[in-house]
């Protein structure tokens, strides 16, 4: 969840937040959850939408200083991972947010479609576009140089 | 065979190869992937990149642990251990005992329809379990109401304090040190170093100086929310913990640790700790 959330607010303090916020609120709320296989689905729905709150409050703030980057969760992962995560924070909030809970929430493209409110095909394209641009940042697809 | 060949084209085959690697496509479909990458030497690029970027997302989603949330300087954890802040995670804990207390009581019927035998064995180590639980969420519940909670004024700012000092200090040395603590985060959130620095001591005026960004606050409010009785470390250092909720974010909050020594007849902050 936190990487879902750091990856679409690229702050590990909002991400911090929205992560205890989302799991406060499914806490909350989980007697509503009627089908338990939905589990995964549901909470990223809960998630997104707190990321999406943290991101219409930001707008409304004109930054003057990077904050100190939040010590509640640590990286343990390979040494280019952090690499990529810049990549990630690199696109366009939406696909962000489809890498974001394709990959880190590992959930199917249908439930992404739902969690989002949008066509399966528009979440595949933006995941293609997405990794697309991935490839390119990190310079291992060559697909620019590819005539279509 | 060439690409052309092939029965799908470049641009099917792309759209189609993050799900080939997910092994989300229909047999069939997978099939002419496989087909059309074995003869065009583009897509087969494109896939690779593809596979490499989908394997790191896929590692990095995992690659976020909790960092130990409380960490305390070195030789102030027995102290702090003993007795500051424990209220605040006493009252978490007891709550989170509760909540298994409800979900284990509230399982076993529900186990004892669906597990095949033996499913006495499990009834008994559930029941085991919710002893325990039980045990220890009274445990628990006794220390939460032993903790006091009162409304303090501290710089004009009212707040209530819990008391978790052990034992607790005399009222001179506890307004000194939070009315110090309140005058500081007021400074932060004034985005005022030099105020800040005259409040600190020598060490933390460097840390002010090498990262100001870590000590000066964004928004220009902030609300203290709940702050602890001023506690003394066995080193001589005096901790307090307050949280606070600030204009960026007004509906959460977050806490600050401070440690505070005596310096003559001053007392100054040493060092300011950010904390969930």
């Amino acid at each position: 969840m936190y990487a879902t959330a750091y990856g679409v607010l690229r702050s590990g303090w909002d991400a911090s937040d929205a992560v205890q916020d989302a799991l406060a609120e499914a806490y909350a709320k989980i007697g509503g959850l009627r089908d338990p296989r939905a589990f995964p689905a549901w909470l990223s729905r809960i998630l997104v939408n707190k990321c999406n709150t943290i991101l219409r409050k930001r707008r409304r703030l004109v930054v003057t200083a990077a904050p100190p980057e939040s010590e509640a969760f640590t990286y343990v992962g390979r040494e280019d991972g952090l690499d990529l995560m810049a990549a990630v924070h690199g696109l366009d909030a939406d696909h962000r947010e489809v890498v974001a809970l394709r990959y880190f929430r590992d959930l199917t493209l249908a439930e992404i479609a739902n969690t989002l409110g949008c066509p399966v095909g528009t979440v595949k394209s933006r995941l293609n576009r997405a990794l697309g641009k991935l490839g390119a940042a990190l310079g291992t697809d060559d697909r620019a140089e590819v005539a279509q | 065979m060439s690409a052309k060949n092939a029965s799908i084209d470049c641009e099917a085959c792309r759209e189609s190869l993050e799900s080939y690697i997910g092994g989300d496509l229909e047999a069939a479909r997978a099939r002419e992937v496989a087909e059309h990458l074995a003869v065009c030497e583009a897509c087969a690029a494109s896939y690779e990149s593809t596979r490499r970027v989908v394997a790191g997302l896929t590692d990095l989603g995992g690659s976020f642990v909790p960092r130990r949330r409380f960490e305390v300087p070195q030789g102030r954890a027995s102290h702090v251990g003993s007795g500051v802040g424990r209220g605040w995670r006493v009252a978490a804990a007891a709550g989170v005992a509760a909540a298994l207390l409800t979900a284990t009581a509230a399982s076993v019927p529900a186990v004892a329809e669906q597990l095949p035998l033996p499913v006495g064995r499990q009834l008994a180590e559930l029941r085991e379990d919710r002893a325990e639980l039980e045990a220890e969420t009274e445990r628990l519940a006794e220390e939460v109401e032993r903790l006091e909670i009162e409304l303090r004024e501290i710089e004009g700012e009212r707040m209530p304090q819990v008391n978790t000092a052990e034992p607790a200090l005399p009222p001179e040395v506890n307004d000194a040190v939070q009315g110090l603590v309140v005058r500081f985060v007021r400074a932060q959130y004034e985005r005022d170093a030099s105020a800040l620095r005259a409040m600190a001591t020598e060490r933390l005026r460097a840390e002010i100086d090498r990262r100001p960004g870590d000590y000066l606050k964004e928004g220009a409010t902030v609300t203290f929310a709940q702050t602890t009785d001023v506690s003394l470390a066995q080193d001589g250092t005096y901790l307090v913990f307050v949280r606070l909720s600030d204009a960026e974010f007004h509906d959460s909050q977050y806490q600050e640790n401070f440690t505070v020594i005596k310096a003559g007849d001053a007392y100054l902050v040493d060092s300011v700790e950010m904390d969930a």
